[in-house]
């Protein structure tokens, strides 16, 4: 075998993977994708005076194991044979790094910049894709935009109202929090983590946390994951419901726009009540949680979450049996199965094309290997099923968390983390709101860490929403775009 | 129409009533104390536990500019030298306001200008410009116009577009990327015009301050009119800031 086998969150000596040619790189790649996989990570790992070290993650729904492939590339042969065209959810890995290493995909279909938009891939500097014809004109927007969000660059190709093609351009929100990672202290780093994405904090300090714990072999209480997960699902609602407030706004549909964002301070004030933070910021930490649930704290969530649940069984009734909301939703921004599994989309986006991806599922971590969720998909793949879903997704974990209140596991809810161990490599995956969190983490012959890397779902996704606006109205585009809901920072790093 | 005027009943009355005297809950990590009494390494290991480089020493202070809320400090001296309390007003006026020494309950945002004061007083339109933060703020700023909030009932609110603005919200540390539309859309705003600048990110970049991709000429260019420390502040620290500063009740 040319790739080395692991699980999510299991250590392995960085020694067992075995080092291959671009050539036996490309064969093995092509094979792993072939076999249902898709890639999740391709970045530099070292640089040596002889060349390039490239690792390459992939994971398999089915049988939950993530493959590992390194390739070493020598200094004059930095180059590879792009996997893009056969297998395009690889086409925005390779982009990454290509901006990142200078490493050529060769052939690659759409060759373009992730984050620093001057860089030059190849040898020409990189222009946007152009529609050209009678009564064809370009709409530009952002990076500054009408509303309270953040910065990112569209380019719409129109005729008339309808949009050929939309070209997302990032890279605004960058800051070069991977670099940031590998220079920072334990106590600097956990608050790098929570700054990926301010809107994900307990989602990525997962990733995060459990990598340390799985590169330090430290055992955390059940009574620690059993918060984790608490705290992962009320991030979950509390974001679902923002995005719920944000889809009933876009279509002027203020009753339901103020009645989730309503509840959605509820779900935040919960989690105040936990970490002290409304975002859930200082509580998750490698080794468990810093802050315990008191009984307390327990009564007023439960109260607060079946205001919620409530509630919202009357407001999603009414939203969506409503035929003016409705023929807003319906049929918009389609993205079906097909170019949904394709591009290798992520999370409650995928799900809403039918893509059953969850890594609460497909990866157990922490909680979520003894306390199943369930995995719910709707099929339409448009802006109505990509609100539903996070309704029927906000009901499911409301249940999770009132259940697990039920019966806490008693214990301590912090152990000390041991030193990390020397050349040792994670892959570390958790289901973020969004979708599929990665953190990759390798440690160099001193325990100290060699190679941080981060995926945010929105790497994924962003491209699934500039599917979504073919052939739609341009005044769609907002709409689509808050059904989708990404992350600008996280997407940046 | 029942079912709309059903769930427009069970809304109840959600708005808080006074944003300037409600409270947070105990946990809440608002306005540090620091009792330099209790210390028993005079504050050497709180100096050294902090991330951010917020402590200052002799005679320990905090600058909340610097600080991100993460409470290491107090986990690093369990004997509770340095302890947060739940409150939120903690807005400033200047950038020297936000070090404190602890002694100091409240900081009192300084008086705006009596200019700025008689054109803003009773309707400030701002416009928010995100530059490589975590989206952490824009939440909390997103938070301030829902139905528990609802800063318009003052007359404060966002605009779209700059040319409509009184001035701008600045979050994050000012990515690399971001400086030339910062400046840009600072200059598209009519004068007199006012910066506000929210979260630690835009006050001192924060957990990003070392970082080779932050450009933050602007602000070295621009002083700013208002502080609001947090990570991200709470919507109650912005409005009760902006409140004090405009001098309204």
């Amino acid at each position: 075998m040319k790739r080395l086998t692991v699980q999510n969150q299991r250590p392995f000596e960085l020694s067992l993977v075995p080092e291959l040619t671009a050539a036996e790189f490309e064969a093995e790649g092509r094979q792993i994708l072939s076999e249902g996989s898709r890639m999740m990570g391709l970045f530099e790992v070292e640089k040596t005076s002889g060349g390039k070290k490239v690792l390459a993650v992939f994971g398999n729904n089915e049988t939950s194991q993530i493959y590992i492939v390194k390739c070493v590339f020598p200094k004059e042969g930095e180059r590879f044979r792009s996997f893009a065209y056969e297998f395009p959810n690889t086409n925005y890995f390779e982009c990454e790094l290509a901006e990142n290493s200078g490493i050529l995909p060769e052939g690659h279909p759409w060759l373009r910049p992730v984050r620093k938009q001057n860089t030059i891939l190849g040898n020409i500097p990189y222009q946007f894709y152009r529609v050209e014809g009678d009564e064809v004109h370009e709409v530009a927007v952002g990076p500054v935009h009408a509303g309270v969000i953040e910065p990112g660059h569209f380019r719409f190709q129109c005729h008339g109202e309808t949009v050929y093609h939309l070209e997302i351009s990032l890279g605004y929100q960058h800051r070069g929090i991977e670099k940031l990672l590998l220079k920072a202290d334990d106590n600097k780093r956990a608050l790098l983590v929570e700054s990926i994405a301010g809107d994900t904090v307990i989602g990525h300090s997962m990733a995060y946390s459990l990598a340390m714990e799985a590169l330090s072999k430290t055992g955390v209480s059940l009574r620690a994951s059993v918060i984790r997960s608490i705290a992962e699902e009320l991030e979950r609602v509390a974001m679902h419901l923002s995005g719920l407030s944000g889809v009933a706004n876009d279509v002027g549909f203020a009753i339901g726009a103020a009645a989730y964002g309503r509840l959605r301070t509820l779900v935040i004030n919960s989690l105040l009540l936990i970490s002290g933070s409304r975002f859930g910021r200082g509580l998750v930490r490698p080794g468990g949680v810093m802050y315990d649930l008191t009984e307390g704290a327990v009564k007023k969530i439960t109260e607060n979450l079946l205001i919620v649940q409530k509630d919202i069984a009357e407001i999603n009734d009414f939203m969506f049996s409503s035929t003016s909301v409705m023929t807003r939703l319906e049929a918009t921004g389609k993205v079906h199965y097909k170019w949904a599994s394709e591009v290798g989309m992520v999370g409650p986006a995928a799900r809403a094309s039918g893509v059953k991806t969850d890594v609460r599922q497909d990866f157990p971590y922490g909680a979520y290997r003894y306390h199943a969720t369930q995995t719910v998909t709707l099929d339409s793949g448009d802006v109505f099923a990509r609100a539903r879903i996070r309704s029927l997704e906000i009901e499911e974990s409301l249940g999770f968390i009132l259940e697990r209140f039920v019966d806490i596991p008693q214990g301590e809810i912090f152990s000390e983390v041991k030193a990390l161990r020397e050349n040792t490599g994670v892959i570390s995956l958790s289901e973020g709101w969004r979708g599929e969190i990665m953190h990759a983490i390798l440690t160099g012959p001193d325990g100290k860490i060699s190679s941080y890397k981060v995926k945010d779902p929105s790497f994924n996704n962003w491209y699934g929403l500039a599917l979504s606006v073919r052939g739609e109205g341009i005044s769609n585009f907002p709409l689509c775009n808050k059904s989708f809901d990404l992350s600008y920072s996280g997407h940046d790093l | 129409m029942y079912k709309g005027l059903k769930i427009r009943l069970a809304q109840g009355e959600p708005a808080i009533k006074d944003l300037q005297k409600a409270s947070l809950p105990e946990l809440f990590r608002g306005m540090p104390q620091i009792d330099g009494q209790k210390f028993t390494d005079g504050g050497k290991k709180c100096l050294e536990a902090c991330p951010t480089g917020a402590i200052l020493p002799d005679p320990l202070r905090i600058d909340l500019g610097k600080c991100t809320f993460c409470s290491l400090c107090t986990k690093a001296n369990p004997e509770g030298a340095i302890s947060f309390t739940s409150e939120y007003h903690m807005s400033s006026s200047t950038r020297e306001g936000l070090i404190t020494d602890g002694s100091v309950k409240m900081i009192r945002p300084e008086m705006a200008s009596e200019k700025i004061r008689k054109y803003f007083g009773r309707s400030l339109k701002l416009r928010q410009v995100s530059t490589g933060g975590c989206n952490g703020c824009e939440l909390e700023l997103n938070a301030l116009g829902n139905v528990n909030f609802d800063l318009g009932r003052y007359g404060i609110e966002f605009a779209a577009s700059p040319r409509h603005a009184d001035g701008i919200v600045v979050t994050g540390p000012v990515s690399k990327a971001m400086s030339k539309a910062l400046y840009e859309t600072y200059e598209a705003v009519p004068n007199p015009k006012i910066i506000i600048l929210f979260g630690v990110c835009a006050i001192s970049g924060g957990v990003f301050q070392d970082s080779e991709e932050i450009d933050r000429s602007f602000l070295k260019d621009f002083r700013a009119d208002l502080y609001i420390p947090g990570c991200p502040p709470h919507p109650l620290t912005f409005i009760s800031g902006i409140m004090d500063w405009l001098d309204r009740k």
